[in-house]
């Protein structure tokens, strides 16, 4: 886990029962890596009262009971966390190893329909758009809407633009780019982003205990597989490599 | 434990199995869902002699009917509604009985508010999702009741040394929440998107909104004058409060449910107080509704004032179940559940 340079952390409070976290810093990339490291170190030193905590992009939403708790000690804690906490890997024992992930996806027109766009986009043949994807080594930031997997890492020359009209229907097991990041979409649904393949596993399950095997700190790689090697996998639920052998 | 069948007769426009929702479910991407009502769905197992949290049925609109294979107790909250047992009236916000083989029918006045609740002493056997009995539509986990499915339930009542139509058993301290105002009040705590849309303050305070069919419970959208701001100023993906008051692209004001995902590119001006959430958790198509903005101690101060009624009755209703000589799961009721 990263610990990426930052200082104060800026607290605002949000309703009678929340606060936003954020961390002011010029670069975006450093925003967005410092709110991943103060969340990893916030719950594992979560304050008595707090109730949960919604990652976005480059904040942290702390949901707090008001009764078990007050805004002036959230604040404090946010700020002791920021400053004094240890990153949780590097505590003793207790934090979970990251695991990784070999993930195959069907690249083609049916699976990827906005492939196209993107290459022209960058500038390059849709062979080579996932060239670049299987070349980009990925850490699942957090878990998104409905446990959807939320990766940095895709190395491309510019980030990639959102999709002005969004999809309403895109499928599960979608791969889907956007800026640096990618996305794998775990239920029917809309989006924004661009999407570039399709995999046959299944990434969440709501019939397991655990519905996802996943979580932040995890490497993702895709591994291109053409329609009929990924019809002949039997793929199921997705596991990490580890789990497979 | 006795093990006993309760006949789904009738439903609501949607009844789902429910609770109090999902607890750390916010930070693997899933929102805590629950009862969009809470205060009604805790009282109401409260009121069933049921720990805060336990299981229970959600009806939308509609008429919900049922018919146990055993005397059961169970309790009706929500919105106004008319109930029936055999027939006969029966009162909401009470604990009653309802025989072995009778039909109970629940009948909210659609003009006062949108849900009830209905639970029953014991425990409901229903799928979980993340240790949750509420429905997540988007994860595909409906937890729909249909008419014709036998539901069941494992409890420890026996039946009461009393006949089944004698006045009501109990005269408990119950917080019932009103719905006659024409206009309902919602109070609000400013947030800081209020500072980057100058006027919207005085503009929403001074007028009134009314909810619109396109409502559901990720939001409830409102028709009535709105501001943007000037600026097209970046706002990326972020989490926001269930109550949380947006002012999309479009010219109509949002209020988020417990259902809310993250949220990009929209101002959020206020957070709907605490207290109010489950009067917003009643409001349906039609219903009219002003924001009165109040600072953030007033606010914490009207939940604390409700939890304090809610505990009132936690322990009227545990002394009660045990002058008659019915020990219900009450012990457990802490004050997180009822909290929550």
């Amino acid at each position: 886990m990263t610990t990426a340079p930052y200082g104060a952390v800026t607290v605002e409070p949000f309703g009678d029962s929340a606060v936003m976290v954020t961390i002011p810093h010029p670069e975006q990339t450093i925003r967005r890596a410092a709110i991943v490291a103060f969340r990893d170190r916030f719950l594992a030193h979560r304050p008595p009262g707090v109730l949960d905590v919604v990652s976005g992009l480059e904040s942290l939403l702390v949901e707090f009971d008001p009764l078990r708790t007050a805004l002036p000690h959230v604040e404090y804690a946010a700020r002791l966390v920021a400053e004094w906490a240890p990153a949780p890997t590097t505590g003793a024992g207790g934090a979970r190893e990251a695991r990784t992930f070999e993930i195959p996806v069907v690249f083609d027109d049916e699976a990827g329909p906005d492939l196209a766009s993107v290459a022209r986009e960058l500038d390059r043949s849709p062979a080579g758009v996932v060239e670049a994807i299987a070349d980009s080594t990925f850490t699942i930031s957090l878990l998104g809407a409905a446990m959807a997997p939320m990766m940095d890492g895709l190395k491309v020359p510019r980030p990639v633009r959102r999709r002005a009209e969004p999809r309403t229907d895109v499928v599960p097991g979608s791969v889907m780019i956007a800026g640096t990041n990618a996305i794998i979409q775990p239920f029917p649904g809309p989006t924004g982003w661009r999407v570039v393949g399709r995999t046959p596993h299944t990434i969440v399950d709501i019939t397991r205990p655990e519905p996802v095997s996943f979580a932040p700190g995890d490497v993702v790689r895709f591994l291109p597989v053409s329609r009929a090697e990924a019809d002949g996998l039997d793929a199921g639920f997705l596991l990490p490599v580890e789990d497979r052998a | 434990m006795t093990t006993v069948g309760l006949d789904i007769t009738h439903t609501g426009w949607v009844t789902t199995f429910q609770d109090l929702g999902r607890l750390g479910s916010e930070q693997l991407g899933v929102p805590t869902g629950g009862a969009a009502d809470q205060h009604a769905a805790v009282v109401a197992n409260l009121l069933a002699g049921n720990p805060a949290h336990a299981t229970l049925l959600e009806s939308l609109g509609g008429e919900l009917a049922l018919v146990p294979d055993a005397d059961v107790l169970l309790a009706v909250t929500g919105a106004p509604a008319e109930v029936t047992v055999t027939g006969m009236p029966a009162d909401t916000w009470t604990p009653l009985v309802v025989p072995a083989g009778q039909e109970i029918r629940v009948r909210p006045d659609t003009g006062r508010g949108m849900r009830t609740y209905l639970a029953v002493n014991g425990t409901l056997a229903a799928k979980r999702l993340l240790g949750s009995a509420a429905p997540d539509a988007r994860m595909g986990f409906k937890q729909t009741v249909s008419r014709g499915d036998r539901l069941l339930l494992e409890t420890e009542f026996r039946g009461f040394s009393r006949r089944p139509f004698e006045p009501s058993l109990f005269r408990l301290p119950v917080p019932v929440p009103r719905f006659d105002e024409d206009i309902w009040t919602v109070d609000v705590v400013a947030s800081h998107g209020i500072h980057d849309i100058p006027g919207v303050r005085e503009l929403i305070e001074d007028s009134v909104y009314t909810v619109t069919p396109r409502s559901d419970h990720v939001g409830l959208r409102l028709d009535g004058p709105v501001l943007h701001p000037d600026g097209d100023a970046e706002i990326v993906s972020h989490g926001v409060p269930v109550g949380a008051l947006q002012i999309p692209h479009a010219d109509e004001l949002i209020v988020l449910g417990r259902y809310r995902s993250l949220t990009a590119g929209y101002p959020i001006v206020g957070v709907a107080s605490r207290a109010c959430l489950p009067l917003l958790g009643q409001a349906g198509p039609g219903r009219r509704l002003r924001f009165r903005w109040t600072d953030r101690e007033t606010s914490v101060h009207r939940s604390a004032q409700r939890a304090a009624e809610v505990r009132t009755l936690a322990h009227a209703a545990a002394g009660a179940f045990a002058a008659l000589g019915f020990s219900a799961p009450l012990s457990r009721t802490n004050r997180e559940d009822i909290l929550n």
